[in-house]
């Protein structure tokens, strides 16, 4: 079989980015609970879960960072923007750098469920505490507080649901082995 | 699901070049956390406002009000309580609710937001996607990671689309004759079905979408070119020198020393 | 003669996945000759790899769709499957049958700008060719639209702008003429004919058009290509293709339902920027009966999903209800009642195997033994000629749309619609699914804007005519 030089995968990377980057925008969008401070939860973090499961630290990151600036800014937040993007973003990160520790490149979703889980509450932990440093620099910490709680549920739902539907995924559709890159 | 926030309208603020709008964006949401007068802050809000108004039409310019009304409320019920020093200025009863100090963080606070979160919106409103992108270019962005925005823009509509199939698909599915017998429960056992028929969806574009790009000549070792240019009217130098100087008379006007 | 592409033992197959899964042979030996600014046409059913065949004619395949590929193609002298896809970038381009999978960008403009940026184009001149290719595909008006925000037949000529913009010598198309309607079809067929390049044409549909219009006619058939005179191998095409058996009989059940909408109004606003209006569709009168097989026809756009998602609960109608044996059902209970087969089968596929998605279905119904369960899922796998251990997503398209059939034939609703069954099926097999689902007393609605399949299908006919509904001769 002819396999391709890794170097000359520029376009799977920016294919893979794009479309997952794509979906965490649906899924910040169309499940969305109003909230009092961010503007509302949503169901961004079992992508940005799944994606850093599957595809590591840099897609995850760029998914989950991009895509829920870019919901923020369609969505009427764009003064959340650039916060979004940096918080989801260094969560996809932590997850992925957790829960892929030890893993060989390029093999997706073999990760330990109790890595997972590990990553996933660290992630949990960065995208509330990154939500509660931003929302106390610009409007005082004490209102902050308000949203920790509704942090905290978004990024447990978005934990267990990644972590079940990361081995769904892999079950029905098996090629996803062969985007990792 | 509509991914344009570009409200077509004429004025300035769609004069004004996209890049160095930027500028003026990032410098004036750093001048608010400066010392500046409440003054200074309510002017730039009702400054904002008032473009808004103007590009726009009434109703859309309350639209960024109304997306943090209630965070603005949040604010008003808890900066009082928890600032207790100084001289109270109001009582209700014999309760001492509020202190001058605490008056003027809470002002200060408002203000500060309304206006990040007003500068913010009128950059969007008044900028087309692409010229927001070739902004970025112009600051640094790599064509790639600009390819990579431009993409997603084009997925959005086509994943929201799939998606909302999904969904009914899945309901068409799983309906059941007699009413109401799908409680909560089962409605979230769902989402698990939906969620991964959606993600399979999404992911078996991938290899498409890859395939395409390569074949339109991405990998090339051809210098690209490009179709679309930003064109500053008068020239970009004299946009940069424009924004730098909005930003400057706003400080030196209203920074307290 | 000189030689544009010359194909020779030519086999490939898609990379198995799962334990003991072997790997999907789908071309086994292709050779094949193309004269330089010859016009081919190649007939092949649907799932008969035309689609691999022309990716791997463009580098396209195996790199990101795995598969082991062997033998050789030459391109002008040069061998395509040791070359990189963008080095073919001038040389030959490819339209897709599903133009979805090969659009790129936020803009028409942009859409045609791509390649040409790739290719080097200087800005003014960029400028120029993208206004004279739109032009040409009647899309100048629709530069600065979303290609999401176009209909099907749209897409297509925008990406034959795209093309013809490349202007590369060798084109390869997948079934080019699908979704045009009649007047781009002649230019395009005019096109073709009066270029100076070589054009590769895949198409599943025989179409009157194609008589005499090209110089060399090839069948793709069990993973091998054949060449002879255009009698020959239409005639070979449509026994492969044609309709191989009549309708089940009616079984008649003893509880016969009818559904019926009484002066529906149906409004909702159009996606389309270019129009304001929203769009509106009356249906004075609409009746399916319980075993009977009813055609809905119209062109592109007319309002035919749109119908159909009112009848299933999916939509709500603006005035007027739509009834079950006379009685009002609401929203809930028409989802319940009337089962809606999308054009794309894989909105519904999720489980890692056909044996749990038809299972699935299976599972709210309560007092059945897992045996009688198991025995249910394994005579309708039967049925509609499925493996139960086979993984759903990675079967071949026909495969998909028999399990979307079976799942709603578990499901035993009284009525089903299914939009545009015909498109990506051989009649047969589309003939099949339909009598299959018609077997247990289902009335059946068909959306299709093929007249023969029509004609040859359906009892009874709906017309949607400008915003309204009409019942209509059959095949009209």
């Amino acid at each position: 079989m002819k396999e391709i030089n890794p170097a000359k995968k520029t376009a799977l990377q920016i294919a893979l980015m794009a479309v997952l980057t794509a979906v965490v925008v649906v899924f910040t969008l169309m499940f969305r609970v109003p909230t009092p401070i961010k503007g509302y939860i949503s169901l961004c973090d079992v992508i940005i879960t799944f994606s850093a499961f599957l595809f590591g630290p840099w897609i995850a990151a760029i998914a989950g960072g991009l895509g829920t600036g870019i919901a923020d800014v369609i969505g009427g937040f764009p003064q959340w923007a650039p916060f979004s993007f940096l918080i989801h973003g260094a969560q996809g990160i932590i997850i992925a750098l957790i829960a892929r520790a030890g893993l060989k490149k390029g093999v997706p979703g073999d990760a330990k469920l109790f890595k997972m889980i590990l990553g996933g509450v660290l992630g949990m932990l960065v995208m509330t505490g990154g939500y509660y440093l931003v929302g106390g620099f610009l409007h005082g910490f004490k209102p902050a507080l308000v949203e920790i709680p509704l942090n905290l549920l978004q990024s447990g739902v978005g934990v267990v649901l990644g972590i079940i539907v990361s081995r769904t995924v892999l079950k029905a559709y098996p090629p996803v082995r062969s985007l990792a890159l | 699901m509509t991914t344009s926030t570009y409200i077509a309208g004429r004025g300035f603020l769609y004069w004004f070049d996209a890049r160095a709008k930027l500028l003026t964006v990032v410098l004036l949401c750093v001048l608010v956390f400066l010392p500046m007068r409440q003054l200074g802050l309510w002017v730039l809000v009702g400054v904002a406002f008032l473009c808004a108004w103007r590009a726009t039409d009434f109703k859309q310019a309350l639209q960024p009000l109304r997306t943090i009304l209630f965070v603005l409320i949040i604010m008003v019920l808890f900066t009082p309580l928890t600032y207790r020093d100084g001289e109270f200025i109001l009582f209700i009863g014999q309760f001492p609710f509020i202190t001058r100090e605490a008056l003027v963080q809470v002002n200060t606070l408002i203000a500060r937001f309304l206006g990040i979160t007003y500068v913010c919106s009128l950059y969007v409103w008044t900028t087309p996607m692409a010229d927001i992108n070739l902004a970025f270019r112009w600051y640094g962005l790599s064509y790639q990671a600009a390819l990579v925005l431009t993409l997603a823009f084009r997925f959005i509509p086509f994943i929201a689309d799939a998606f909302r199939m999904i969904q009914d698909s899945h309901a068409l599915r799983n309906a059941v004759r007699i009413e109401g017998e799908t409680g909560k429960r089962q409605r979230l056992l769902d989402v698990v079905p939906t969620v991964t028929a959606a993600l399979v969806f999404a992911l078996k574009s991938i290899p498409y979408l890859a395939m395409t790009l390569e074949h339109r000549g991405l990998g090339s070792s051809v210098k690209r070119t490009s179709y679309r240019k930003l064109h500053a009217k008068g020239g970009i130098f004299t946009h940069v020198l424009l924004s730098v100087m909005i930003a400057a008379v706003f400080f030196l006007v209203f920074i307290t020393i | 003669m000189k030689h544009m592409l010359e194909i020779s033992t030519l086999s490939f197959a898609y990379q198995g996945y799962g334990e003991g899964v072997s790997n999907h042979p789908v071309l086994r030996d292709v050779t094949l000759s193309v004269a330089e600014g010859a016009k081919v046409l190649v007939l092949g059913v649907p799932d008969s790899g035309k689609s691999t065949l022309a990716r791997i004619l463009c580098a396209l395949v195996p790199r990101y769709l795995a598969g082991e590929v062997a033998g050789s193609i030459l391109l002008k002298g040069t061998e395509v499957l040791q070359m990189n896809p963008w080095d073919l970038l001038g040389r030959c381009t490819l339209v897709a049958q599903n133009p979805q999978e090969q659009l790129l960008m936020t803009t028409c403009g942009d859409e045609v700008a791509f390649p040409l940026e790739s290719l080097g184009f200087a800005h003014e001149k960029l400028i120029l060719e993208v206004d004279a290719a739109l032009q040409k595909w009647g899309l100048l008006p629709l530069k600065e639209v979303n290609p999401q925000e176009l209909s099907g037949g749209e897409r297509k000529r925008l990406l034959l702008a795209v093309t013809e913009a490349i202007d590369a010598p060798l084109w390869i198309m997948d079934e080019p003429f699908d979704d045009l309607d009649e007047q781009w079809r002649d230019i395009l067929l005019k096109k073709i004919q009066n270029r100076n390049g070589t054009v590769v044409v895949f198409a599943s549909r025989y179409l009157d058009e194609f008589r005499g219009t090209f110089d060399q006619y090839c069948l793709l058939t069990e993973g091998n290509i054949i060449t002879d005179t255009e009698e020959i191998i239409v005639e070979q095409f449509e026994q492969a293709s044609e309709i191989q058996f009549p309708l089940a009989p009616k079984t008649l059940k003893t509880i016969s339902h009818r559904l019926s909408c009484n002066q529906l109004t149906i409004v909702h606003p159009r996606r389309s920027v270019i129009s304001n209006e929203p769009f509106t569709l009356h249906v004075p009168e609409f009746t399916v009966e319980a075993g009977e097989i009813v055609a809905l026809v119209g062109p592109n756009g007319s309002g035919k999903s749109t119908l159909s998602r009112v009848l299933c609960g999916l939509d709500l109608a603006l005035e007027g209800s739509v009834s079950l044996d006379g009685s009002t059902l609401s929203a809930k209970a028409l989802q319940a009642t009337v089962g809606y087969l999308f054009q794309n089968p894989d909105y519904g596929i999720f489980l890692p195997t056909v044996r749990d998605e038809l299972g699935w279905s299976l599972r709210r119904i309560p007092r059945l033994s897992s045996k009688r369960k198991k025995e249910i899922v394994q005579s309708c796998a039967d049925l509609f000629h499925l493996q139960l251990a086979d993984n759903p997503t990675m079967m071949g398209y026909g495969a998909r749309k028999q399990l979307q059939a079976a799942v709603y034939y578990i499901l035993d609703r009284p009525f089903v619609i299914i939009d545009e069954l015909d498109s990506g099926v051989t009649y047969a097999a589309a003939f099949e699914i339909v009598s299959l689902l018609r077997s247990r007393g289902a009335g059946i609605v068909i959306i299709t804007h093929d007249r023969t399949f029509a004609r040859n299908l359906a009892e009874r006919q709906y017309k949607i005519v400008e915003g309204n509904v009409e019942e209509t001769e059959v095949g009209a």
